[in-house]
């Protein structure tokens, strides 16, 4: 690092000023339109040379720097977007690193903005769209698609990457090279790189919450060169990843997300030998990417860039793969795939296999990532891996606040010794599985992702691809999904987060898609390493127990996005500025915002957009610097705006919910050893809540509770109900797709009721505790109090009907109208409060009035307050749904009344057989005609109830049973129920109710 | 606010509100005392102190200069926030600071030996039921839950509380069960008023026909209404009869919501009102009804049931009406029996099925045989029809005296 610092710091000065222009150029990279590229071409050239570990860490500010730029880049060309980053900014012109700075202070502070967009996806949406759309458009969209859910995260992250902003600029100023450097790969990669820019920004911005706490541990501690290059590198590859995109990039981000870390760790030396590192995955990963992006990739680029014109080239090249496969042709190509796909397939399977272990979500997530990636040029696949990194992204944040400590040191120390240890022999399987699954088709990909992911997530994917109109459209999803996936992975919250619930990013614009299309295409590459990834992701599950180191490995990766961020923005801040880098940070981060302010107005919204993107960026680093400082704090005052961009995002967000959609939810899964800190991530989580607030000074309306609903990870279909006398375990709790295959277990299941019921009482807890109300609510509910009027236990019954009343109402579909007659019934048939019928019938609908079920209801109703027995019985015979079940509830109360009735009124005697018809105990043999064998089974069946009742039977001259009326008229009584029990409750009697509920 | 305020006039208001405040209080009058609370008066005098009060905030001020006034400022401080409240329409932040005053109120009204101040807490418990209604209907009107009448409800109660023990408070305790009574009926939860009830009917110490007489009857009104949700009847018809002998003649309004009650009720046992009484009321609902009855007409009841069948489940009176029809059906058989009876007397108390059967069929009502020999099971078992049926040969042997005894008073056997 120090070398680099060095190096950036000569580099720095006339670097910024190139950085700059790279950075527009960048920015036009990203927004295809007009770049002039040529000093970003000579430009790159010359970082490339600088340092690849420089390029890395650059590549983290490029990728920033390029948020920045491409908003800028709207405008246009590079010297457009200096000349108006100089005007707002003022100082532009005069210093060129100050106006570098000012320049990235202004990105900074959109991409404060940003950060805050991307947590606060407001900033996201409104400028993201509007301006991304046109260059970043489709990404942009997607990320802030992507982010807007993950906004509430996101926006911790924001908060704490406001006070980063300064070390960016440290960063910036010193690594003016390294941002170009990195700038180049990212502009060189263009709309992608945008993309991954965005996600990037993301990435930070959880890492940077992830920072403060790890950072402060991180940065004293991880100042280490080591931990520093690992961070540039990380945010480098992260940078490459996002905005390579190519091959290269997949690699890195597997590395970055994942094994980013172990990547990291290894990179250092990695870097340096990028075959080597194909030994050595990690390291690798790194070279390949060093390669592309300052060789193959800022070469390609360059070109390109100079083109001007030639964004649409870039574009096009990505869309042919030009770029990344260029870069792998150029030689780098090679590496690339093997390097990419060895890495990333190590790191994925490390990661995976770590994951799998641990938390392993998070590595989960982090192979995801790469493959995403790799994907992310392929529509489909991307899309999945967006997914995967939102939801890293997500669970980030919680992760972050309750890992914090734990998680920066574990990761950092897991994922730099396991990493690089594991990957040698992962890189061999992974590369074998890239190739295959190169060989797949994309979707071979997501499928195999889908393996891994979560259910949910799965769901969550297929929910967001489904809406897409086109191919353009699907291609962005992916992204965005990608992204998403990624960031998920990366904090860990991939298998926590409820993707049911989580609302679905806004689909990007079709121009932003169209971009995004464009993109993918150039990563057929990558497209083979993730879907290799992706199986690996698979395998790696039953894995998962193997390797306990992975999961701190796991951990770690997410940290170290952050931290690499942290790192490389400290280490820059370091070695350009060197000590005073805090002081400086502060400095940049007071201009950061005043430009922002500044350069957002001029910029116009596609500038915030894409400033929020470097913002992003550059909010992690100040997030660990706030957290470091109070000066940050104050720093934060800037973000005043971010802030306000946040809270509006989180009523935005509050909207959605109410829509029905659910926010992610923060809580990790603690399947791992991490998982033992569940419930304190739960208090942390609500501290860091109230901090927000605080700190933010957002409303306490703004808590996000739903942030604190657990996220079930259990894939177990079946299980046991247990009344919880804690708070619930995600690792126990069932996601909603296997609740919904345990409900067609339970349906389709021959065992007794006691078995279903307990299996659905289990569904309806793993519900409630995940806040899941939907139509697979409903539809549980609905089959357990069906089950249970079968069966006639009617306290479950009443359980059901009461939240179906309620979940009714909350207008979820079901069969209302079904339910309605049983609610009815029972309320007839069970209650003497005349008051509760009556209110029941004048809430009935006309509607409901009409319906079939209803209607007998309401007949039964009529029968039964006027005694009219015929009448009841008739209806029994004909009782729709299950509304016989509960008529058989009175029906012993009717035929008592009945019988009492009947020998008030007939004399001298009754035929049994006319009692028995008129009373139901042979309904068949009116319905068929007679089946005399029915009959006389009814006929015995209504002398045993006779008897049992009291009545006096006599037979007459034909040998014909008949009821005495007189004599049984002061005969007859209500017999003492036969299974009487002590405690009262026959339902109670197992033995008892086992035979019925076998039966 | 037509005309000008000045600060000057907005003080002298304020002042002299207080001033006349303190000294009802001071002399214990409570008919200059009862004006100040009753918000819903919309009298001048308030008015113009409520505009006084939002153009003068520091109003608090004003109470706490002098020791007169500060001594109720607990009463008087939230009193203004709520009247400006009121005044700018906003009654769901009026509501919960009325409720304020009032708990103010109640904790200096147990202090008070005598129960001089009754008056004014008769008005400061109506004014406050009222506010919660109007303030429900602006929070629901807005989408939120409607709570406050709820809130009052509960206040009510404490009021009740104050009231409800011995000595000479306890007379105003029936008007706050009344209001409780209001309250509990608009929220539909009516089995909290049994509660009160029992306090009010248990405790023998306290004739009741030592409350108001407006009291009475309005208690007699809703107890009887309780009583028909129960189906009770012969007690409903007690209480409703009560209320509608000493309701107050001119309020027409209160004397047809007793009859909308008290009209069924009779009708179930029997007692069928005059024609000009419903229209007087303007309870047409009820007159096809009685039409019904009388004929024996099954298919003119289903008609007029059915067509005010909203209405009458609003009122809760739908179960006790349907519950006709066996008279109706005694009614029609009475008039088989009769017409039997010119052509065959010797015959005409062995009733055939089939001959019900197209009676029936006349007023287009299609019943099996089942089901018209279930209903003349049930009238012989209701005791609306005396006589037996013989099962062998569809026959309804009815008794030789009396067949068909009018209930004269008494409900349908159950």
């Amino acid at each position: 690092m120090m070398n680099r610092g060095g190096i950036t710091e000569t580099l720095a000065p006339p670097g910024t000023n190139s950085l700059e222009d790279r950075h527009v150029v960048d920015a036009r990279h990203g927004q295809p339109s007009s770049y002039s590229t040529s000093t970003a071409g000579s430009e790159a050239s010359s970082w490339i040379p600088q340092s690849v570990n420089n390029s890395f860490t650059g590549n983290g500010y490029s990728a920033s720097s390029t948020y920045g730029y491409e908003q800028q880049t709207q405008p246009p060309r590079r010297d457009d977007m200096n000349g108006a980053t100089e005007a707002s900014s003022l100082s532009l012109g005069s210093t060129s690193v100050p106006q570098d700075y000012n320049g990235y202070m202004t990105y900074q502070n959109p991409t404060n903005s940003y950060g805050y967009g991307t947590t606060g996806y407001t900033g996201y949406y409104s400028g993201y769209q509007q301006q991304t759309n046109p260059s970043y458009s489709q990404p942009a969209g997607a990320y802030q698609s992507t982010s807007s859910p993950y906004q509430p995260v996101s926006s911790f992250q924001n908060t704490g990457s406001y006070p980063v902003p300064p070390s960016y600029s440290n960063s910036y100023y010193g690594s003016g090279d390294y941002q170009t450097a990195g700038t180049y790969p990212n502009s060189n990669y263009s709309t992608q790189t945008t993309w991954n820019d965005g996600n990037y920004a993301n990435y930070s911005t959880y890492q940077y919450s992830n920072y403060p706490s790890t950072t402060s541990a991180y940065g004293s501690g991880n100042s280490a060169a080591t931990s520093v290059q690992y961070q540039p590198q990380f945010k480098q590859w992260t940078d490459y990843h996002a905005p390579s995109e190519v091959s290269c990039a997949p690699g890195m981000e597997n590395l970055s997300v994942a094994s980013s870390s172990n990547p990291a760790c290894p990179t250092p030396g990695v870097p340096n030998g990028t075959q080597a590192s194909n030994s050595q995955p990690p390291p690798t990963a790194v070279p390949s990417w060093r390669p592309e992006p300052g060789l193959s990739g800022l070469p390609s680029q360059q070109p390109s860039v100079v083109a001007g014109a030639g964004h649409d080239n870039y574009w096009k090249q990505h869309a042919a793969p030009g770029f990344q496969n260029q870069n792998s042709a150029a030689g780098q190509s090679a590496f690339y795939q093997p390097m990419e796909s060895k890495n990333a397939y190590g790191s994925y399977m490390d990661e995976q296999r770590s994951t799998s272990d641990q938390g392993s979500n998070l590595q989960y997530p982090v192979v995801h990532q790469a493959p995403q990636i790799h994907q992310a040029p392929q529509q489909i696949s991307p899309a999945l891996d967006p997914r995967r990194g939102s939801r890293v992204q997500i669970q980030t944040n919680p992760r972050i606040v309750s890992n914090l400590a734990l998680g920066l040191t574990k990761t950092e120390k897991a994922g730099s010794g396991t990493t690089a240890a594991a990957k040698p022999a992962y890189i061999g399987v992974s590369l074998p599985k890239p190739s295959d699954k190169a060989m797949s088709d994309d979707a071979s990909d997501p499928a195999l992702k889908h393996a891994a992911f979560p259910k949910s997530l799965r769901g969550y994917v297929e929910r967001a691809l489904a809406r897409c109109k086109d191919e353009a459209q699907i291609a962005t999803s992916q992204e965005v999904l990608k992204e998403l996936i990624t960031s998920a992975t990366a904090d860990g919250t991939l298998y926590t987060q409820d993707w049911d619930a989580k609302p679905l990013f806004p689909l990007p614009d079709m121009d932003g898609l169209s971009n995004t299309l464009q993109t993918p295409p150039p990563l057929p590459t990558f497209r083979r390493s993730p879907g290799r990834r992706t199986k690996s992701r698979w395998e790696p599950l039953p894995e998962e127990k193997s390797v306990n180191k992975m999961p701190p490995l796991m951990t770690e990766p997410v940290k170290y996005g952050g931290y690499m961020n942290d790192r490389n923005r400290k280490p820059y801040v370091g070695n350009s500025e060197s000590k005073d880098g805090l002081n400086t940070k502060n400095f940049l981060t007071a201009e950061q915002k005043t430009g922002s302010f500044q350069k957002p107005f001029k910029r116009q919204r596609l500038s915030d957009s894409l400033t929020t993107a470097d913002n992003g960026d550059a909010s992690s680093d100040s997030d660990k610097e706030s957290s470091l400082t109070a000066f940050y704090s104050g720093a934060i005052g800037f973000s005043n705006t971010p802030e306000e961009r946040k809270k509006r995002e989180r009523r935005s967000k509050r909207f959605e919910k109410a829509h029905g959609n659910r926010v992610e939810i923060n809580h990790f899964k603690p399947k791992s050893a991490v998982s033992a800190n569940l419930y304190a991530r739960r208090a942390t989580a609500i501290v860091l809540s109230k901090t927000f607030e605080e700190s933010g000074s957002k409303a306490v309306e703004d808590i996000d509770w739903d942030a604190l609903t657990v996220r079930g990870t259990c894939q177990e279909i079946e299980k046991r109900y247990l009344r919880l006398t804690s708070a619930p375990d995600p690792a126990t709790v069932r996601p909603e797709e296997v609740l919904e295959k345990a409900l067609t277990m339970v349906q389709n299941s021959q065992k007794n009721y006691l078995y279903k019921c307990d299996q659905l009482k289990s569904i309806r807890q793993d519900l409630t505790v995940q806040r899941i109300r939907n139509k697979l609510t409903v539809k549980v509910y609905e089959t357990h109090a069906r089950l249970a009027l079968e069966v006639g236990d009617l306290p479950e019954y009443n359980q059901c009907q009461s939240q179906l009343k309620t979940l009714y109402a909350e207008g979820i579909e079901g069969c209302h109208m079904e339910f309605s007659a049983y609610n009815l019934l029972c309320v007839i048939l069970h209650s003497n409060n005349y008051r509760d019928l009556l209110s029941s019938m004048s809430r009935l609908s006309n509607d409901a009035k009409n319906d079939k079920a209803v209607k007998h209801a309401l007949a039964v109703r009529r029968a039964v307050t006027t005694g009219n027995y015929v009448m009841f019985f008739g209806l029994y015979r004909t009782a729709p749904n299950l509304n016989s079940c509960l008529m058989d509830l009175f029906v012993d109360k009717m035929r008592y009344k009945a019988v009492n009735c009947m020998c008030r009124s007939y004399r001298p005697t009754v035929p049994v057989s006319y009692v028995a018809k008129v009373l139901g105990f042979a309904y068949a043999s009116s319905v068929n005609g007679g089946s005399e064998e029915k009959d006389s089974v009814g006929l015995e069946e209504c002398v045993d109830w006779l008897k049992a009742h009291g009545a006096c039977l006599v037979a007459d001259n034909n040998g014909e049973m008949q009821l005495d009326t007189k004599a049984s008229s002061s005969s007859l009584y209500i017999p003492e129920p036969g299974g009487a029990v002590a405690h009262g409750d026959t339902s109670l009697a197992v033995n008892d109710f086992l035979t019925r509920a076998s039966s | 606010m037509a005309a000008y305020l000045s600060m000057g006039e907005a003080h002298r208001r304020i002042t002299d509100y207080l001033a006349r405040f303190s000294d009802a209080v001071a002399s214990q009058d409570v008919a200059s005392l009862k004006p100040l609370l009753s918000l819903s008066s919309a009298s001048p005098s308030l008015v113009s102190l409520a505009d006084a009060l939002n153009l003068l905030q520091d109003s608090n001020r004003l109470i706490k200069q002098s020791d007169r006034y500060s001594q109720f400022a607990e009463i008087l401080a939230p009193l203004f926030r709520c009247l400006q409240n009121y005044r700018l329409h906003n009654l769901v932040d009026a509501y919960p600071a009325y409720e304020k005053a009032a708990n103010a109120f109640i904790q200096e009204f147990r202090n008070w030996d005598s129960a001089w101040a009754l008056e004014a807490l008769y008005v400061i418990a109506y004014e406050i039921r009222v506010l919660a209604e109007r303030a429900d209907r602006e929070l629901s009107a807005n989408g939120k839950m409607p709570e406050k009448l709820k809130a009052a409800g509960s206040f009510l109660m404490k009021v009740f509380g104050v009231l409800a023990g011995k000595g000479p408070k306890r007379v105003g305790a029936l008007y706050v069960t009344c209001q409780l009574f209001k309250v509990y009926f608009k929220l539909g939860t009516v089995h909290l008023c049994r509660s009160v009830i029992r306090s009010i009917e248990t405790a023998r110490i306290f004739d009741f026909e030592e409350f108001p007489q407006r009291d009475k009857v309005t208690y007699m009104y809703y107890t009887g209404r309780l009583e028909v949700y129960n189906e009770n009847f012969t007690a409903a018809d007690q209480k409703l009869s009560y209320a509608l002998a000493h309701c107050n003649p001119h309020s027409e309004a209160n004397i047809r919501m007793i009859l909308k009650y008290l009209i069924p009720v009779k009708l179930s046992i029997g007692i069928l009102p005059k024609d000009w009484l419903l229209e007087r009321y303007n309870l047409v609902e009820y007159s096809n009804i009685v039409q019904a009855l009388k004929r024996g007409d099954l298919r003119l009841l289903r008609s007029a049931l059915e067509e005010h069948e909203d209405r009458f489940l609003r009122s809760g009176v739908y179960l006790v009406l349907e519950k006709l029809e066996l008279q109706v059906y005694q009614r029609l058989l009475k008039k088989i029996y009769i017409i039997q009876k010119q052509k065959e007397p010797t015959k005409a108390h062995q009733m055939k099925l089939e001959v019900i059967i197209k009676a029936l069929k006349w007023l287009e009502i299609d019943m099996d045989l089942d089901e018209v020999e279930c209903i003349v099971a049930i009238l012989i078992h209701k005791n609306l029809m005396k006589g037996y049926f013989a099962h062998k040969s569809k026959v309804v042997v009815l008794s030789k005296q009396d067949p068909f005894p009018k209930l004269t008073g008494k409900p349908v056997n159950a």
